[in-house]
């Protein structure tokens, strides 16, 4: 599928040809250092004094660039798909070229980078158990008790929580069973053919 | 099948990893026992020793992670199960690493086991720690309720360590005469 590009965006990347190509290339890896650590207008203002140009086509530029490659790792474009989608924008043989190696080098990168801007449900972290066999209390002496500590730690965008829980063995016995069930229920026919067709 | 593993098989990737182990002289591998040993009992490991140990036999890097790996799980597997040096010798060498790595790699397990065990049981789940008491014995005059109140209460605090965040929280609370005596009677 081609990247169908809005005007405006054609208007900030039709910035790039006016510069250098060695200058593209020095834009070409702010754009990823930005993608990879976020924005820093200081670079925009140093680079337009630089080349004697405006503060906002040198951000335009970047950011331009930067969109043009989220945008194509995130829908996975085949290389023929991104070369189609910048012939519209016009630029020379040079300049298609290194914004297709840029893309290639770089688009497993950004995708990792993007997926970890999902949302976040709290996932497994560490789990922790004991143990241990109760004796006696204050209201009952002399018992055997036998009982399963746990403390779950799980995290969401990096916030640590635990939650402590606590069982005989029975019911953990029981609780691994099932557990084991829900994973015995990917082998059967059912899950094996929606895999199989998702593959 | 196992006692290191706890009677049970042992995972694939440590067998995988013993022969990348073997690729190594026994002498480096008892050095890299030093060091991961360390790591386990809870100083940093010094990654530039084990950089210029395994440069020797031209580790990448993900070997020398894999390496580190192998040896931290059989240290502390054998540990857990409460495994001798001589049993863990003999099934390393069942399982393929030479007779001079498993002598030198137990050696320096039997010299630690002690260390290791006491550093296992410290990290065992604990809900809290208690840090420390504090009480105070305090008489009350009076109060605005009752002008002649004369009795005497006791003001605890508890510091109570949660040995996830290593943070000390207060508790307090405030007993009067009586209760205060069911509750050490009641011990």
């Amino acid at each position: 599928m081609l990247l169908v590009l809005e005007d405006e965006h054609k208007k900030h990347l039709s910035f790039l040809p006016s510069v250098d190509i060695a200058v593209v290339k020095e834009f070409c890896r702010i754009s990823m250092e930005f993608i990879r650590k976020g924005t820093n207008p200081k670079v925009y203002t140093s680079a337009a004094q630089k080349l004697g140009v405006e503060a906002n086509s040198v951000q335009n530029g970047v950011e331009g660039l930067m969109y043009l490659l989220t945008e194509a790792s995130k829908l996975l474009l085949s290389e023929i798909d991104y070369q189609d989608s910048i012939m519209v924008l016009g630029f020379s043989e040079e300049l298609r070229s290194m914004l297709l190696e840029l893309y290639i080098e770089h688009s497993g990168e950004i995708r990792t980078i993007l997926s970890e801007l999902s949302m976040d449900l709290p996932h497994y972290h560490n789990l922790e158990w004991r143990f241990d066999v109760q004796l006696a209390s204050r209201s009952l002496r002399r018992q055997i008790t036998p009982q399963v500590l746990f403390k779950l730690h799980t995290e969401t965008y990096g916030e640590r929580k635990t939650q402590v829980l606590q069982t005989d063995p029975v019911n953990l016995v029981h609780l691994t069973k099932v557990l084991d069930e829900a994973l015995q229920e990917m082998k059967s026919p059912y899950c094996r053919r929606i895999v199989r067709n998702i593959k | 099948r196992f006692r290191f593993c706890g009677e049970l098989d042992c995972p694939d990737w440590v067998l995988a990893e013993i022969s990348t182990l073997a690729k190594m002289t026994s002498v480096k591998m008892k050095l890299l026992c030093v060091q991961v040993l360390k790591d386990l009992l809870g100083t940093d490991i010094d990654y530039d020793k084990v950089s210029k140990l395994t440069s020797d036999a031209k580790f990448e890097t993900g070997d020398v992670k894999a390496s580190i790996a192998v040896l931290s799980f059989i240290l502390t597997s054998a540990a857990k199960y409460n495994v001798d040096g001589e049993t863990l010798s003999n099934e390393l060498q069942q399982l393929g690493l030479p007779k001079e790595h498993s002598t030198s790699l137990c050696k320096s397990y039997s010299d630690a086991l002690e260390k290791l065990k006491e550093h296992l049981q410290q990290q065992s789940l604990r809900l809290s720690h208690l840090d420390s008491v504090q009480w105070r014995v305090d008489y009350i005059l009076s109060s605005s309720e009752l002008k002649d109140v004369s009795e005497p209460c006791v003001q605890m605090k508890l510091n109570v360590k949660n040995p996830d965040t290593n943070t000390v929280s207060p508790v307090t609370f405030t007993v009067p005469a009586d209760k205060f005596r069911v509750l050490l009677n009641g011990w």
